[in-house]
């Protein structure tokens, strides 16, 4: 469905992000892209949706291609992206407005941006916010807003950018709660990050260091193969009670679960 | 010093009681008039003050606008917050005009001649300008940001027949709105930041005070080109594209009132016109 | 130097920041202030530099009466460094050497003195002398957090205030980043109040830990007790346990027996699971 070949990708001329990428995304998929700061991480999200252009290679969406302006219009309305700051994000003046913008821009009929709105916002729990203002919000409540904002534009990509990174605790599990039942829902979630831990969940995982793709596979085989170290992340805890535990069953998110019905075997 | 209270503190100040983005919801009939009717109108009655010229017309223009700041129905002080900031270059004309025209010496101090004729003038200009921004703090405190920028973006739609990106200033407006008590609030945290490394404006020296500034505004300058980038990612990414052909959530219809209200603004610009050809 | 405040509170036009904190800050410890948002941490730490002039209640530092000017408003106190989240955001200099010598400049230092200031912090914050003639701006975002970080650390501050350090930064670069500054505090015996939501780290470097919630300080802890004692603080507050310490508490719940740690940080923990986990079929019987 999503297609990279061999894309590379400069700003400078001489100082190379991004070298020969190829990789291929299926429809459904949960995709984690992983890499140190300055991997070219973020630089493949903005590929994928065509906010920057390759300068050597192709990035093809379902028969679009991200070159072509013509086809632009569908493949921002197709592939939605949250990015990491949830204030740079948020255009206008009010939570309502916000969602309504993209509504407007891919042309939705008046009559069915009423219907529109309400569920985009529900989904992501502030339906009773519509007049809120954006330095009222929180940073959770503003990134379920971008959320909303492109839920309601009825995308089947998902990129979330570090969309994390910038938020305390509890705006974090929000965020990612809202990620796994988009994905349940069928939407194909493509999420750039540098939480190990988030990275359990994922079905797949591109690790890219000083702009290469150096693996994609399995984010288990990954903990277990690759020295993390050398690619300036870290073990999530449940792999490491996992090393420590010398547990036979492949590790998941779920560490308690696993420990518990480990208990009483030996 | 006059320095510090129009410098940063009175940038700081004056985003607080900045005009735009004031929106006071006060059910007046303001409030429901199509946001096309209360541009076109303000700007006929900023023309029609061209044509003020003796007091009678200034009294007839102070009682109208009075008129209107009533049935507003906003508290007065809204009014004076947006007049304020301004207190100081207004008093600055009102003296200029007084001491630098020729005529009957009212009052002298030295070479200081205030004259009678430098006063009238000067007062006139002020109270000119007075009303002006009274009239400008209705239009903003009845009207949402988004409906002034709709409105105008209407009101414009022939231009963006001829090519010119009437939906991208729009969009500008809205997004300027947007941000100002973001950027404020960026600037209040340079300000901490740099005051927690000792770094005291009020305490300079006033050649020193000028680039004074620097450590605020080049950092405050940075973060604010930082958003723009991140921003215009997002415009792109939620399919902007150049802003044509958008469809709208929003329906401006014009009504009776809206028909009324341009009909008493003209209704006001011909008595001035009047007024100044005769004379009276 | 010793810094206390009694019955000192904060109040806004539309609501109370702080209330009626009494607290006192000992010498050379690494301090962890943690809670909900909102709950005051940010006001508490401001209020100790004197960034808020209107506060009611005393702060004492050393047994003085910390200065105030002539309107009776607190002013800001010079020998504490306060690092501010994404402090690479008031950089403003034209190169890394100017930036570094603001704050002392400032306060009148001398060129010498200056000099042997950059010297000695460039390579406590893991930077290398190379970087004096670059411009701030156009350094990696870890190296210009670092370069902020040292702007501050040039007054040898005795208090290091940093809020949320680690912000926005990869994992490597988080740990090492801690580590500097725990090396730093330790050479320095100064002390260092950490404002975090990352419970992991407040259980790896703190000696002491402040508990804020609504504005009023719930309590001040060694993460020991907070950690393995006061679970239901923790949960009223909405705030999460650090990882190590839940498999601690499972495997208690599972074995059905204490186990004694060293301390809370993961690997002390690690090292007293592992023998239990690997008897336990012996234990369950």
């Amino acid at each position: 469905m999503l297609t990279f070949d061999q894309v590379h990708f400069y700003y400078k001329k001489g100082q190379p992000v991004l070298e020969d990428i190829s990789f291929t995304i299926e429809a459904g998929e949960f995709v984690a892209i992983v890499g140190a700061n300055g991997s070219g991480k973020s630089t493949i999200a903005k590929l994928i949706d065509g906010l920057l252009l390759p300068r050597k290679g192709s990035v093809q969406f379902k028969g679009l291609d991200t070159t072509n302006p013509a086809d632009l219009a569908d493949i921002h309305q197709q592939i939605g992206f949250i990015f990491q700051n949830p204030e740079d994000q948020f255009i206008t003046t009010t939570v309502m407005d916000e969602v309504l913008f993209g509504l407007e821009n891919i042309r939705v009929p008046r009559e069915e941006m009423r219907s529109r709105l309400e569920d985009a916002l529900q989904a992501v729990h502030m339906e009773d916010y519509l007049d809120a203002m954006p330095h009222q919000l929180s940073g959770g409540q503003k990134q379920r807003v971008a959320i909303a904002a492109i839920l309601a534009m009825r995308p089947q990509v998902i990129i979330f950018d570090e969309a994390t990174s910038m938020l305390d605790p509890q705006g974090r599990q929000q965020v990612l709660a809202i990620m796994q039942e988009l994905h349940r829902q069928g939407l194909t979630i493509i999420q750039i990050t540098h939480h190990m831990e988030e990275v359990l969940s994922a079905e797949r995982l591109l690790l890219l260091h000083q702009g290469r793709l150096e693996y994609d596979g399995a984010p288990l085989a990954f903990f277990e193969t690759m020295p993390v170290a050398d690619y300036q992340l870290q073990l999530p805890f449940a792999v490491r009670v996992h090393a420590l535990l010398h547990s036979e069953v492949p590790p998941t998110a779920d560490w308690k679960g696993i420990i518990r019905s480990q208990w009483s075997t030996n | 010093m006059l320095f510090s209270q129009f410098g940063i503190r009175g940038g700081v100040y004056m985003a607080d009681s900045v005009i735009v983005g004031q929106y006071v919801e006060t059910h007046s009939i303001f409030h429901r008039l199509d946001p096309r009717t209360k541009l076109v109108s303000i700007v006929i009655l900023m023309l029609s003050f061209l044509m003020l010229g003796t007091w009678l017309s200034y009294a007839v223009a102070t009682v109208f606008v009075f008129g209107i700041l009533l049935l507003s129905k906003v508290p007065i002080h809204f009014f004076w917050r947006g007049l304020r900031p301004l207190l100081f270059v207004l008093l600055f004309t009102l003296l200029y005009n007084a001491v630098f025209t020729k005529g009957t010496i009212l009052w002298s101090w030295s070479f200081i001649e205030v004259t009678e004729e430098g006063l009238r003038t000067g007062l006139r200009f002020v109270w000119r300008i007075i009303l002006l921004i009274l009239l400008a703090s209705v239009l903003t405190l009845t009207t949402k940001p988004l409906d002034l920028a709709y409105g105008l973006e209407k009101l414009l739609a022939p231009l963006s027949k001829m090519g010119i990106p009437v939906e991208q200033f729009s969009l500008m407006i809205v997004i300027a709105i947007r941000f100002i008590p973001t950027i404020k609030e960026e600037l209040d945290r340079i300000l901490l930041a740099q005051k927690a490394r000792g770094y005291d404006l009020t305490a300079l020296s006033l050649p020193k005070r000028i680039f004074a500034y620097v450590p605020i505004i080049i950092p405050l300058l940075f973060t604010t080109i930082q958003r723009a980038e991140q921003l215009s990612y997002a415009i792109d990414a939620r399919a902007y594209g150049n802003g044509k052909g958008r469809t709208s959530y929003r329906v401006l219809l014009f009504q009776k009132m809206d028909y009324l209200a341009g009909g008493i603004a003209l209704l006001f610009a011909v008595i001035l016109l009047w007024l100044k050809i005769g004379k009276v | 130097m010793v810094y206390k405040l009694d019955n000192l509170s904060v109040n806004y036009a539309d609501h109370v920041a702080l209330h009626n904190i009494n607290c006192t800050i000992t010498a050379g410890k690494w301090i962890s202030i943690i809670g909900p948002t909102g709950a005051g941490k940010s006001t508490f730490v401001k209020v100790l530099k004197g960034l808020i002039p209107t506060v009611k209640g005393d702060y004492w530092i050393d047994q003085q009466p910390a200065p105030r000017d002539a309107k009776g408003q607190l002013k800001v106190v010079p020998e504490l460094g306060f690092v501010f989240q994404y402090p690479e955001h008031q950089l403003f200099e034209t190169t890394v050497q100017k930036e570094l010598s603001f704050a002392l400049n400032l306060q009148g230092a001398s060129r010498q003195q200056i000099t042997e200031a950059i010297e000695r912090i460039l390579p406590q914050v893991g930077l290398s002398e190379s970087i004096l003639p670059l411009n701030p701006f156009q350094l990696s975002g870890g190296e210009k957090r670092r370069v902020a970080i040292a702007a501050v650390l040039m007054t040898n501050p005795k208090l290091l205030i940093l809020d949320e350090p680690t912000a926005g930064l990869d994992p490597a670069s988080q740990v090492s980043l801690l580590k500097l500054l725990k090396t730093w505090q330790q050479q320095n015996q100064s002390t260092i109040l950490f404002v975090s939501h990352q419970m992991e780290d407040v259980v790896e470097y703190s000696d002491e830990v402040l508990v804020f919630h609504k504005g009023q300080l719930e309590g001040h802890f060694d993460p020991r007790t907070l950690f393995m004692e006061k679970e239901e603080l923790l949960v009223e507050l909405g705030l999460s346990m650090p990882e190590p310490v839940q498999l601690l508490k499972l495997v208690e719940e599972l074995s059905g027996q204490k186990i004694e740690v060293a301390s809370c940080k993961e690997q002390d923990i690690f090292d007293a699971v592992q023998p239990i986990w690997h008897s336990r079929g012996r234990l369950h019987g």
